[in-house]
Formats: C-alpha cells, structure tokens, sequence
C-alpha cells in the first residue's frame, strides 16, 4: 500500500502535487473495485460464500485508499490556506510552482473570500487582519538579519541594506513579513 | 571637535533621525552598544548595528550605508585616525566618535563641522594646540608671490634697494616658517608616539543616560563589564582603574538604596549589584578553587607554577590556609560553606606570606535569582571567549559578535554560560602555552625588546591568532618571564609576539605590549615603531586592526621586519 501523505516539511508546499502518486491510487482502486464487482457477482450468481473474506478485505483497502488520498488533499488544501496568512496575497515562484493548476484556483478563491470578510468588517476600509498575528507590544522592534536580503525600503522612503548579522530597530508592522520570511530574527534583550 | 553637552549634542541631535551604528569588536564597545541601544528603544530612535572588525571592515560598511544615513556612531573606532581622509564622506554625514585610543588625531579634534568626540575634554588627552599645528598659508603667499613677480624684471636701483629688504624679509619668512614646521612635526611626533587608552566608552554612554535620568541597573552593569574589560586586557593603568571604580561605586550605592528596607525588599529575582573587594582569581565561582588559581596569570605566575618547586608551594599555600585538597579540587559551588565564609580574607592572609601582596582587587558582582551570581571579570572573560571563539572552523566574526553581544544580555544565560566554559578552555590553553614557552626558553631577548614566535604546530594556536587572545597571553608570558628570568635588564623590556594568523595565505599577527612595571601607565609605542619597520622594509603588512600595536605581516617578511624594528628602537 502506497502511503501518499508525502508532504513532508512543517509549514508550506515542499512537494510538487504528486499525480502520478494519485493517478497509481486511483488505478489500484479501480482495479480492486473491478475485481470486487466480479466476486460479488460471482458470490450472488454461484452462492459462494468464501469469497466474502476477500471481498470484506479489498473493500476495507478501498476504504482506506480513499481516505489517505482525500486526507492528503486536504492537508495540502490547508497548507495552502496557511500560505496566505505567511506569504501574503502574491505567492512566490518556487511555491506555487508545486501546487497543482486546481489548487492555484483554489488559493485564489480563498484570497477572494478573505479579502471580502476583511472589507466587510472595521467600519469603511475594512481591517487587515493577516498582520499583528500577536498582540502587539510597541511601535519598533529590534530585528537581527539572518541572511543576506539586500535592501529594503520602509514607509518613509528610507532604504535598509540587510546584511547578514547587521541589527536594525524598525516599525514592526514593516518587519512582520520578513520575520515570517526567516528573513529577520526578533530580537527580546 | 569635544562635546560639551552630551544631551544637547548628541542626543537631542540624533532624536528624530535614523543612525547608524559601526561598533568594533571588543568588550568595552559591546557594552557601550547594549546600553545606547537600550537607550535607543526607550526613545524608539531608529537604527542599525553594523559590527567592524577593522579599517577595511569600516570603510565598507561606511560605503554601504551612506547613502542612507547621515548620522554615524562609532563606538571604539576612528578617534586615532584622519577619519574624513578615509571615509570620504559627504558634507553632510556627521561622525559621533566615542572612542577609548588615544592619542585622538588632530584633524578630528580641529573640525568643527562633521566630526563630533564623544570624550571628555579634561580626560588626561595633552592635544597640541591649533596654533602650533595649523596655519593659515594664504596670506603668505600672497605676499610671496607678489615679491616674485618683481625678481623677473630688471631692477632698476630703487627697486633694487626695495627688492633686498623684500627678499630678506622673504628669507627671514621662510626660515621661520622651516622652524615652525621643525616644531610642528616635533609637536606632532611626541604626541602621536604613544599609543594608550582613555575613560570606557560604556562609562560615557552610561552617562549619558544618567544625564537623561534613564539610566538602570541593567546598563549600570554594562557599564562595569566595559570599566573591567579594560582592567583584564590590560589597557588602563592600575589607579585610572581605582578611581574609575569610585566614580562607578557611587552610581552603584545610588541604585541600591533601595533595599535598604528590612519590610519592602525586592524579589529575589531582582537584579542586585553589589561592590566586591574579591579575589583576583578567573572565574573562580564557576570553577573549582584548585583551577582557578593554576590558571590565574596572577597566582600562576607568583608561584611559578611550570615548575616543580612552584607545584609544591602551591600545596604548601593550601595546606597553610587548611583548605583540604578534595574540597579545593571539587566545583566552588559545592564547597563546604564554612570553608566559603572566611575564605577571601584566609587568602589574602596567606599570600601576603608568599609575596602575592594584591590577591584582592576592587570589583563589583551581581545576582539575580538564586543561582546566578556573577563578578565583572567572569562575564569579561566569557563575551570575549565567545567573540573570539575558534569552535566551528568557518566562524564568521560577525556570528561571534551578535553571540557575545546576546551573553551580556540577562535573558540569555545560557550564552553566558557557554561563554564560561570557552573562556575556562581558553586560560587554560594560555596557561599550558605560557609553560611551555617558559620551559623552552623560546623568548629571546634582542636587544631594545623580547620576541617570541609561536610555532604552527602549538597546540590551541589557533585560539591565538585572535588579537584579545594573543594580547592576553603576551601579557602573562611578560609577567611569567619577569618571574622566571635572572637578568635585571631584561625585566624591563616590552614583548612582542607573533602567532600564525591564516595558514593558507601565510600571515602571521604580530602584537607588541609595554613593559611591566610597577607604576605603568600603559603608553605603548610600538604603533608607530611597527609602521616605520615596515616602510622601511617594505615588508607586507596590514594595519587592519584598531589598536595599531597590532598588526598582520607576510611570514617571509618576518625575519627583516623584526631586524628593523631592533635598528630603530636601539
């Protein structure tokens, strides 16, 4: 039995959608229900009662098949929703190149429902609530870069060069993307 | 040019802007970091820390912020050299220079616009005059040239008459300008010839956030580590330290007054700083009392340890005090307490029998918790165990100083911790060296100095191509060679030492340090000496280092380096 939840890695898509993984499922099972349809027939017509074993255990294989298969959609229609709340409404390249077209399709349905309930509540330009996932405790943080990232531009028009191990005291809701990224480090002294 | 104001100056100017911050890598400017940082996130001034481990490091980091900033602090780096020659910036960056090396350059002592020193103006600093250094040409040679205009044409006998005064009193000009430049470059030489330190740069910072009533007890602690950063690495003399401690002991007594109340004490968790007039033995509370005072240059190098003979004075001195050796070998904390309770002063009383008369030295210790106690020079060692750690083989300087900078802070005491166990590694690592250099007589004296060379196969060579490391084992190798030697003459000698720096490329780091004496007001000449040697030579060096008695050198230069360094000191 082939296990499909191959999506390995915490948070994210660091697979591609495996269709050929799912393609081979779905002819398993379609072979086990052939063979299912004709041992039931043969039990009905023939009155063999030692089939029904076999056809009890491919119908609990089926079973099972169709539950790893749907459980490892979802959980890859999960990561996805959990992406927007990451990455923000424009996905990066590399990621969406392992979503499947469907669920490309899905990911822009769930941005445009999310993006309806934003405006809809806190009164006239509606409230982002994809930012201040914690309750906020000041206006700057200190940051620490953790890699390279180049420069970076803030409300103010000024540019940062993040640079590796460079500390920075920035306006939080600017960093709050960043520090999702792994790019920046919060630091608490 | 020296602030006066520090708050008016300094502060309120960088109030509303954003700032960049170039630090270098020692302990004092780590701490003097920590506390203006703290100071930063109360008023939300933003900024960026950009560490700078040299010249280059600086320059860089310089030309990758400049188009975004205008205002720059630089913490331990740039007083000692022409900093607008080498950065140059626009007209409109301003430098704010904290620095601890003197002598601070004329040039940035005399502008007035975009350099501003960050050091107290009374503080033993000996700055020439501008009238002695400046001049202003112009009008010179305005009448100069105006006389040489009249030497072409033929001179009638008037003029003749007129131009002999003219050229006399352009002879007499010109020689006493050769004079004035004579006396300039004299002026400029002596105070440019010995390198030395001023007031730590975590001290003046402290200040300032007393000056703005700020101040607590997490940056007075800062403040202590950076006074005793200098002490441990040598780099104040002995009564700028005492009085500097009383300056510090006054702010101290000011935070404490608190807990004076039997009723309303403080949590057991509060930060509690209290004045210690504690043993002079490394790390000794987090170590057993056995190690300590083996690796301790101090008692190390009193008992002569490398010795046999000193070995059994070592024994002799426990067994003296009545300190059994199974309770002197074990962990301190696990000592019997009332071996503990007297055990500073059954110390001090028995070294003054074996000639160790300053066992004790002034120091200041806090607790927080019931575990955590820790004196000054313990965190010393550790944050500069870790900025100089040669633990993983690839070990960007940078990673080393956002781990030191995190083990000041009180939350990560786990850095600290592993701080302790690198610097315990590292002293005793300086200790075997010591004794093994002393035992093969590899410190040879050459005349005006002492030399000695670290082979590559030492063992924990590494450790010392790191500057700290390598000063500090230069030190106790003087004090251990002044202890081992007979010759009169030669206890007065300065040392210079030179370890492997980076097999590949063939360097070495070379670092000269004064003599040892009594009364040494620690003025260390060999800067200069090192850039003459080498121009002279023309030998490959790098004064990349901010302390220009350290330097790095092409190994095949080192033996006609060193020939010229004896031919100009002799």
């Amino acid at each position: 039995m082939k296990r499909n939840d191959g999506c390995d890695g915490l948070t994210g898509i660091s697979s591609w959608f495996q269709e050929d993984g799912l393609r081979q499922v779905l002819q398993e099972m379609e072979a086990l229900y052939e063979q299912n349809q004709a041992d039931v027939s043969e039990a009905k017509a023939a009155g063999r009662a030692d089939l029904i074993p076999s056809i009890k255990l491919r119908h609990c294989c089926l079973l099972r098949n169709q539950r790893c298969v749907v459980a490892y959609l979802y959980d890859r229609l999960l990561r996805i929703r959990a992406l927007r709340w990451e990455y923000g409404s424009v996905l990066p390249a590399n990621v969406r190149f392992h979503m499947s077209a469907e669920e490309v399709q899905w990911f822009g349905l769930y941005k445009k429902s999310l993006a309806s309930f934003m405006r809809s509540i806190g009164g006239q330009e509606g409230l982002d609530v994809t930012q201040d996932m914690k309750p906020p405790k000041s206006l700057y943080i200190q940051v620490r870069c953790l890699k390279d990232h180049g420069e970076f531009e803030i409300d103010d028009g000024t540019v940062i060069l993040l640079k590796k191990n460079s500390q920075h005291f920035l306006p939080r809701w600017k960093c709050e993307q960043l520090i999702r990224q792994g790019v920046l480090e919060h630091v608490m002294s | 040019m020296f602030i006066a104001d520090i708050k008016k100056d300094f502060y309120d100017v960088v109030a509303n802007q954003r700032v960049a911050l170039l630090v270098a890598a020692d302990i004092d400017a780590l701490c003097a970091c920590k506390i203006l940082q703290a100071l930063f996130h109360c008023d939300q001034i933003q900024y960026t820390l950009v560490p700078v481990t040299g010249w280059q490091d600086l320059s860089t980091a310089f030309l990758e912020h400049k188009e975004q900033f205008r205002y720059f602090v630089l913490i331990n780096c740039g007083a000692n050299v022409d900093l607008l020659e080498m950065l140059q910036p626009d007209s409109d960056s301003i430098f704010f220079i904290c620095d601890t090396h003197r002598p601070v350059d004329v040039v940035n002592v005399y502008n007035d616009t975009q350099i501003k020193l960050l050091i107290k103006e009374d503080d033993d600093l000996g700055v020439p005059t501008y009238d002695d250094i400046f001049r202003d040409e112009d009008e010179e040679e305005g009448e100069d040239s105006g006389n040489e205009s009249d030497e072409g044409s033929e001179p009638s006998g008037k003029r003749r008459r007129f131009d002999e005064g003219a050229i006399e009193r352009r002879i007499e000009r010109q020689r006493a300008k050769r004079q004035w430049e004579a006396r300039r470059r004299e002026i400029l030489f002596d105070y440019e010839q010995y390198e030395y330190h001023g007031t730590s740069a975590a001290m003046m910072f402290f200040e300032l956030a007393w000056v703005l009533t700020k101040d607590t007890k997490d940056m007075l602690w800062w403040a202590i580590i950076g006074l005793t950063d200098q002490w441990v690495h040598d780099k104040i003399p002995h009564m700028k330290y005492v009085s500097d401690i009383a300056t510090v002991q006054r702010h101290v007594s000011r935070h404490n007054h608190r807990n004076e109340d039997e009723e309303n004490s403080l949590s057991i968790d509060c930060m509690r700083i209290s004045f210690e007039y504690d043993l002079r033995l490394a790390l000794y509370h987090h170590w057993s009392l056995y190690e300590s005072i083996c690796n301790s240059y101090y008692t190390a190098c009193s008992f002569k340890l490398w010795t046999l003979k000193g070995q059994k004075k070592l024994q002799e001195f426990l067994a003296d005090m009545g300190l059994p050796l199974r309770q002197v070998k074990q962990k301190f904390k696990s000592m019997d307490i009332t071996i503990k309770e007297n055990l500073r002063d059954v110390i001090e009383e028995s070294s003054n029998k074996y000639g160790m008369k300053d066992i004790r030295i002034q120091t200041f210790g806090v607790h927080f918790g019931f575990k955590n106690s820790f004196l000054a020079s313990d965190m010393v060692h550790a944050a500069a165990a870790l900025l100089e750690s040669t633990e993983r083989d690839e070990n960007d300087p940078t990673d080393n100083f956002i781990k030191a900078l995190d083990a000041l802070s009180r939350s990560h005491l786990d850095r600290l911790l592993s701080g302790i166990d690198l610097a315990k590694k590292k002293l005793i690592a300086i200790q075997q060296t010591v004794a093994s250099c002393i035992c093969t007589n590899i410190i040879l004296s050459q005349g005006p100095f002492l030399y000695c060379y670290l082979m590559e196969g030492t063992p924990d060579v590494k450790l010392f191509s790191k500057p700290l490391a390598l000063t500090l084992l230069c030190k106790y190798l003087l004090t251990a060679f002044i202890h081992s030697t007979r010759n009169k003459r030669c206890k007065l000698l300065p040392l210079i030492m030179a370890a492997p720096k980076d097999v590949e490329k063939g360097t070495v780091i070379v670092v000269g340090i004064p003599p040892e004496s009594e009364t040494s007001d620690k003025k260390n000449f060999f800067g200069r000496a090192f850039e003459k040697a080498a121009e002279s030579t023309s030998s490959r060096t790098l004064h990349d280092h901010f302390d220009t008695s350290i330097i790095e050198l092409k190994s095949e230069d080192r033996s006609k380096f060193l020939d010229a360094l004896i031919t100009l000191l002799s």
